[in-house]
């Protein structure tokens, strides 16, 4: 029972690894913002299985609303894409 | 195509690394003692903060001074951002003055009233329940402060400060939580008592609930500073980007 | 097996620390730089959280299920630790009021260059060191 627990703990993380990675790879800074959505909510789903009630609650409220919001606002302002 | 292959070659040295670090990763099977010792302590035992909620507890009454610090490094986080888009009293006024979007589909209005009534109802529970379940000061505020993203995503900002949620008035909000944070810590000190203390001096219950002595004043509070704070720097933000630069003067 | 699906979690963790200073280091574009710094402030979060779990089956969350006496040590047998959640929690919301302080520089160093690209801000400042302009 811990195992199938512990699997799920372990998939979401990898969840949050790839996709943290095409968030830092991609080149569409808007596209690069929904990714590492994404891995927030990979991130939440982590917390609330490791049993962080108050941190889950925290958590989903900054990372994927207030964050994604506040981003989104600064790409307005600045500029979509990113010159390498 | 090159992303892709980074990415193969990261997962395959992930799956490397952990099957070499298995053999050696200890088994965390057991409580450090600080940690028992809150748990123990958190609702009953003679150093207990009466609240079931032992991350509460920690949070306000055993960590007390640490998250009194955060809660100024917050404070100095907003005003640094507050000071970089300062305006005087004419641009101000100028930056207020534009027309909400008001003719929305049917569906849209509905369905954002009544989420915002929800967000305010569920922010409101998880703050003023915080030392019973999960939930606090600063989840209940962060959720607050979803709302009047929602309004300003659909209605524009003009919409608030129609209805009187100004920047003035957000910062104000905010001011009497951050006041009543370090009120609520001083008041021991009156009554011959430590910095931040808790129980023999806060009610422990009231009508039958647990109200875990101060842990409900500092929830409260620190809700309203938390919500309000990002109010006023996501109304600051949505001012469009043409007035700032009229302000500025920039040219490019 | 339990503890490789363990060992697994921690260096994915880990892996993904790596990747986000690698993206705060090369990206020469400051919105990404941000990007890469919050993912970086999450994880770190979450490898503080992995500190107080425990390896055993019925875990509960740090918060007494009834106010009762008999019922705290069958609580503290199978309960996480809660103190590292309790500084999670606050670090959380105060890193994004620091996110929001970043934030309002580099749009404030957009107005000002017109530009967020960190090479080109730091040739602008330097032809305005040398007094170009």
């Amino acid at each position: 029972m811990i195992a199938v627990h512990l699997a799920i703990l372990s998939i979401t993380a990898l969840i949050g690894l790839v996709f943290s990675y095409l968030a830092i790879t991609e080149r569409d800074l808007l596209k690069a913002v929904a990714y590492s959505a994404v891995q927030a909510i990979a991130y939440a789903i982590i917390f609330y299985l490791l049993m962080a009630p108050d941190i889950v609650l925290a958590y989903v409220a900054i990372a994927v609303g207030i964050y994604s919001a506040l981003l989104i606002f600064v790409i307005g302002k600045t500029g979509r894409y990113e010159v390498v | 195509m090159k992303r892709l292959a980074g990415l193969i070659i990261v997962l395959l040295i992930v799956l490397t690394v952990s099957c070499y670090v298995s053999r050696m990763v200890p088994p965390q099977k057991n409580l450090h003692p600080l940690g028992e010792f809150y748990l123990q302590n958190s609702y009953f035992g003679r150093y207990s903060a009466k609240s079931p909620e032992a991350v509460t507890s920690i949070v306000w009454d055993y960590r007390g001074v640490d998250t009194l610090f955060e809660t100024a490094v917050f404070f100095l986080a907003i005003i640094g951002s507050l000071t970089l888009f300062r305006l005087n009293k004419g641009q101000a006024e100028e930056a207020k003055r534009g027309e909400p979007k008001l003719e929305l589909p049917g569906p849209v209005a509905t369905v954002t009233k009544v989420t915002v009534a929800m967000i305010l109802a569920v922010s409101a529970s998880i703050a003023l329940h915080g030392q019973l379940t999960p939930g606090g000061g600063f989840q209940g505020g962060s959720a607050l402060a979803v709302a009047p993203l929602l309004i300003i995503a659909v209605y524009t900002k003009y919409a608030l400060e129609k209805n009187g949620l100004d920047k003035t008035r957000a910062i104000i909000i905010r001011s009497i939580g951050l006041l009543g944070i370090a009120l609520t810590a001083l008041v021991p000190l009156l009554l011959g008592g430590y910095i931040m203390q808790n129980q023999p001096i806060f009610p422990a219950k009231a009508l039958g609930v647990p109200l875990g002595g101060s842990l409900v004043f500092y929830n409260f509070f620190e809700y309203l500073a938390v919500g309000a704070g990002f109010t006023a720097v996501f109304l600051l933000l949505s001012i469009p980007e043409e007035k700032f630069r009229k302000f500025l003067g920039v040219r490019r | 097996m339990i503890l490789l699906l363990w060992s697994f979690t921690l260096i994915s963790l880990l892996a993904t620390l790596v990747i986000s200073v690698y993206g705060i280091v090369a990206k020469p574009n400051l919105v990404k730089k941000l990007i890469a710094l919050t993912i970086f402030g999450d994880t770190a979060n979450v490898l503080m959280v992995l500190l107080g779990y425990r390896l055993i089956y019925p875990v509960v969350p740090p918060i007494l299920p009834s106010l009762s006496k008999t019922a705290l040590g069958e609580f503290v047998k199978t309960a996480v630790d809660p103190l590292p959640q309790a500084l999670v929690l606050t670090a959380v919301v105060i890193g994004m009021a620091v996110n929001v302080l970043i934030a309002f520089a580099i749009v404030q160093v957009h107005r000002l260059y017109g530009t967020v690209d960190a090479r080109k801000v730091g040739e602008m400042l330097a032809a305005f060191g040398r007094g170009e302009k």
